[in-house]
């Protein structure tokens, strides 16, 4: 893949993204082909159909090549004269910037071109070690589970909400089935629903808790943090998912001790794989610290980000692996940006600052809590950061925007003399019984009644006749194995940071 | 034989069975033959006008069999599908439009009548409010989208609505939601749709000019509640005020007409528990802006928009969560559906409040209707003056007074207080 250019606005010049389908999800149906909107991209001319390809321009006359020699040509006559060399003529200039015919510069001469490249963490970046290449990145050290604190608050009873659990069945079948006019919503508009809907209902919880007055969503922000692990420049820039901002920062989690015994931890190396692998290498970069948000914020702490993976068709989603990896880098790259705002750069931190992470794709939830423990990140020694993930936990298992109806129709017939077929729905069975030959008693006609075949119980006993259907609903409409652990999980990660009642 | 041959005339003619052709036959001949007084019970079906004839009495009998299917319909699903499923031509009718006067346009749509000035409230709020803190999280809104949030690409102006105001109002809804709960629960299990869209369908016109209503709008947020608020003013309350009636077609508007699906939709389906609509919160859309009505020369024009705008999205509105639960234009509403709407471009509001009070507008079923929805509304208000850098000058505490007054609007239950008193 060439290198392509990141200049400071952030805007992306060139294509040179790393999969297919991160490009094809990124760039949207805009560039179908020229089938789809009727012009050919501008790459055809270059490389594509040989229909629609630019003819090649003519090489240049054999007198260009001759050095010394001055080459004559019909730019003066305004037309073309047989015997006379083509002219060469200088590239146009507008002389001023027309924004629709803006063409950059080549990369080496950007005005932010570098030699040394930096690789850049975007939104749709899927590592391919997922999260044991993002703990080497960010020098973390991983903890299964989710820490003491905010396990405690799940399990407080006091923290529920009223029907709790049916207002979060409320909010599924709402995302899932109710709020648009299809018969079956798509992941696009059904996620975000569900995020929301969960959010707005945390926030409820204001009476026992008002410090969650004192927090403030935001969409849209732009990240971008930047480090240097063992001589590799690294950054993390992006937009993704809903910020969850808080007037007070959250209380380290890790306690001092925790923090020093890390430095015996040794990360994980996944050699002979680069750990920069699947990051997007730039030549082209600005080296800076934003947290999205200006000087001034009255929010300045981040609390949580909710990340989400919209897209309908399952190859163009995160598998949850390269969510979790996503999760952490998006929260490290958030708790980084504050740490060098409020404490400069490459040190240990006295405040440990905490980002916790939430991440869906509208039905497997990820948590995520990070601590980041110091800036010295250039070493692989030293004091580590942390992070606890509580990974796939489903909120349900599936859910029918449908009533699944089977009909079940029991149909028993004579195949011969003593050999019976049963079948109930769409399972048959061949069974050999000694059968007792009766008389029918109200259609005068013989009937056989054999006994029960082992799998099947005898629904009636005048078993010659194919009895009509009833249908049965084998599964109604709404979520199936709902599980409310989640959803308290949920609720604790929000109101973890919130001084108690 | 003069009987017998009656009987085979009435079998022949009627396909009567053999038993009742013969009865017929028999007191027809007795009734003829003894000449005694009309009989108590009719003998004969009644005299009705054809199915398929090509007449109006026809049609009529047809219209009518269709009305008496939607009667029968045992559930509200299956009323909405009978009613709409048959797909004319109609007229689309859109809230945000810059159309001249549609405001009264709009009014003769929905037999509405426009009162300047909101209903005075039901009851004060009990506990004092904090006003600091909702100004400070109004402004904290305001400032966010305005100043402080740094977007990946800043969005030409023509686009601010969408990229700014749109997730400004989000947010202030939100955050107003949560501090006014602890005072009004029924915000808290409240419901919050982000831009779902709502659709009615409704008939209304005389034989000449017949047309169906499709209305077709997006508000930015609307809050639905599980229970319905109360009314404002009694059912048949008779506003002496008359609605406007125009002469023209409404092709005239301009309205144009269109023929594709029918649906009637508050935000959500029917199996929805929180069915009944509390407040809408509608943004205009960069091209209808002040400063572009000015310049074309169209200042009176500016608060027509914001009227068209609320009369039609709150009719269409309260008209779906009537539909949703069975009343239709046959069946009447017997109780009024309530509904706030807030229009806004950003800095200036206007408030509207809706009563539904009738749903029967189609020329048959509006010959003898008394009745007619109301709407109270304000001129619109600037929030604030301008924003100087995270600066917000000038303001408006009343505005923001009247947002809350909407939103701490409560179902009559919630209110022992006032039954009381």
């Amino acid at each position: 893949m060439a290198a392509s250019g990141y200049s400071s606005r952030g805007t992306l010049i060139g294509m040179a993204l790393a999969s297919r389908p991160a490009q094809r999800a990124f760039l949207g149906s805009g560039q179908l082909g020229f089938g789809a909107c009727g012009i050919p991209r501008r790459e055809a001319y270059e490389w594509g159909v040989r229909s629609t390809r630019k003819p090649e321009p003519p090489p240049l006359d054999r007198v260009y090549e001759i050095p010394g020699l001055e080459p004559i040509t019909y730019a003066g006559k305004m037309h073309f004269v047989p015997g006379l060399a083509r002219p060469v003529f200088p590239p146009w200039d507008r002389g001023w910037k027309h924004p629709r015919y803006h063409r950059s510069p080549p990369i080496h001469e950007q005005p932010l071109y570098k030699e040394e490249p930096c690789y850049i963490f975007h939104q749709r970046c899927r590592l391919l070690e997922g999260v044991k290449q993002a703990l080497w990145l960010t020098k973390t050290k991983l903890i299964e589970g989710l820490p003491e604190k905010v396990s405690s608050l799940v399990d407080e009873q006091q923290n529920h909400i009223e029907n709790q659990d049916e207002r979060v069945l409320n909010i599924i079948s709402h995302a899932r089935l109710w709020h648009s006019m299809e018969d079956i919503p798509k992941r696009e508009t059904y996620c975000p629903i569900i995020v929301d809907s969960l959010l707005q209902l945390c926030k409820s919880q204001i009476l026992k808790y008002p410090s969650v007055a004192r927090r403030i969503c935001a969409k849209n922000h732009s990240l971008s943090a930047a480090w240097t692990r063992e001589s590799v420049l690294l950054q993390v820039r992006g937009t993704s998912g809903i910020r969850l901002s808080a007037k007070d920062p959250l209380p380290p989690i890790a306690s001092r001790e925790e923090v020093e015994a890390t430095r015996n931890h040794v990360l994980e190396t996944f050699y002979p794989i680069s750990p920069t692998i699947d990051l997007q290498e730039c030549h082209v970069y600005d080296l800076k610290d934003d947290t999205g948000f200006q000087e001034g914020y009255p929010y300045p702490y981040p609390h949580t980000l909710y990340l989400m993976e919209t897209a309908d068709l399952q190859p163009h989603r995160f598998h949850p692996e390269q969510l979790r990896a996503k999760m952490i880098l998006f929260a490290f790259g958030s708790a980084l940006a504050q740490a060098r705002l409020l404490y400069g750069d490459s040190k240990v931190l006295e405040q440990p600052i905490v980002v916790q992470s939430v991440g869906t794709d509208g039905r497997v939830f990820q948590f995520l809590v990070l601590q980041l423990n110091t800036t010295d990140l250039a070493s692989n020694e030293g004091i580590k950061n942390l992070v606890w993930v509580d990974s796939d936990q489903l909120l349900y298992r599936h859910f029918w925007c449908r009533p699944v109806i089977k009909k079940k129709v029991v149909v028993n017939l004579i195949t011969a003399p003593g050999m019976l077929l049963w079948s109930v729905g769409h399972h048959f069975v061949l069974q050999r019984q000694p059968c007792h030959p009766t008389h029918h008693p109200t259609l005068d006609l013989p009937a056989f009644i054999p006994a029960a075949p082992p799998q099947l119980p005898v629904l009636f006993s005048e078993a010659f006749w194919p009895i009509p259907a009833l249908p049965c609903v084998r599964e109604p409409v709404g979520p199936v194995d709902f599980q409310p652990e989640t959803f308290r999980k949920f609720l604790a990660l929000y109101l973890h940071g919130c001084p108690e009642p | 034989m003069a009987a017998a041959r009656c009987w085979k005339l009435v079998s022949r003619g009627r396909g009567l069975s053999l038993h009742t052709a013969a009865e017929a036959a028999s007191t027809a001949t007795e009734s003829t033959s003894t000449d005694v007084a009309t009989t108590p019970v009719a003998r004969y079906p009644p005299i009705v006008a054809s199915l398929t004839a090509k007449s109006k009495a026809a049609r009529l009998r047809r219209v009518e069999r269709w009305q008496a299917t939607v009667h029968a319909a045992q559930s509200v699903d299956e009323k909405l599908r009978i009613l709409t499923k048959m797909q004319f031509m109609k007229y689309m009718v859109y809230p945000q439009t810059f159309a001249l006067n549609a405001d009264r346009w709009y009014q003769g749509f929905t037999k509405t009548v426009y009162l300047s000035g909101l209903p005075s409230p039901p009851v004060e709020p009990e506990a004092p409010l904090d006003l600091g803190a909702l100004r400070d999280a109004a402004c904290d809104s305001l400032l966010q989208e305005h100043f402080y949030l740094r977007r990946r690409r800043r969005a030409p102006l023509r686009e601010e609505p969408e990229t700014v105001v749109s997730p400004f109002l989000d947010q202030l809804v939100v955050a107003l939601m949560g501090l006014l709960s602890p005072q009004n629960p029924v915000l808290a299990s409240a419901s919050v749709d982000f831009k779902r869209p709502v659709h009615f369908y409704w008939l209304r016109g005389e034989e000449i000019i017949p047309g169906g209503h499709r209305k077709y709008d997006k508000p930015n947020n609307q809050i639905r509640i599980p229970k319905q608020l109360p009314e404002f003013v009694p059912l048949d309350y008779s506003v002496p005020v008359e609605i406007p009636v125009m002469k023209c077609k409404p092709d005239k508007l301009p309205l144009f007409k269109r023929q594709y699906e029918n649906s009637i939709f508050i935000g959500s389906k029917t199996a929805d528990p929180c069915c009944y609509g509390h407040t809408q919160f509608h943004l205009l859309p960069d091209k209808l802006k002040r400063e572009k009505l000015l310049k074309q020369n169209r200042a009176d024009q500016i608060e027509v928009v914001f009227r068209a705008n609320a009369i039609a999205s709150l009719f269409a509105w309260t008209g779906a969560q009537a539909m949703y639960q069975g009343f239709w234009s046959e069946a009447d509403v017997t109780r009024p559906f309530v509904s706030q709407g807030v229009i806004t471009d950003g800095k200036y509001f206007s408030f509207f409040c809706y009563q539904l009070n009738t749903l029967a507008l189609t020329a048959q079923a509006d010959q003898n209707n008394p009745r007619k929805n109301v709407c109270w509304g304000t001129q619109s208000k600037p929030l604030y003056e301008t924003i100087e850098g995270n600066n917000v000058k000038g303001f408006n505490d009343d505005v923001l007074l009247q947002m809350v007054h909407f939103l701490l609007n409560k179902p009559r239950e919630d209110r022992p207080q006032v039954l009381e008193s």
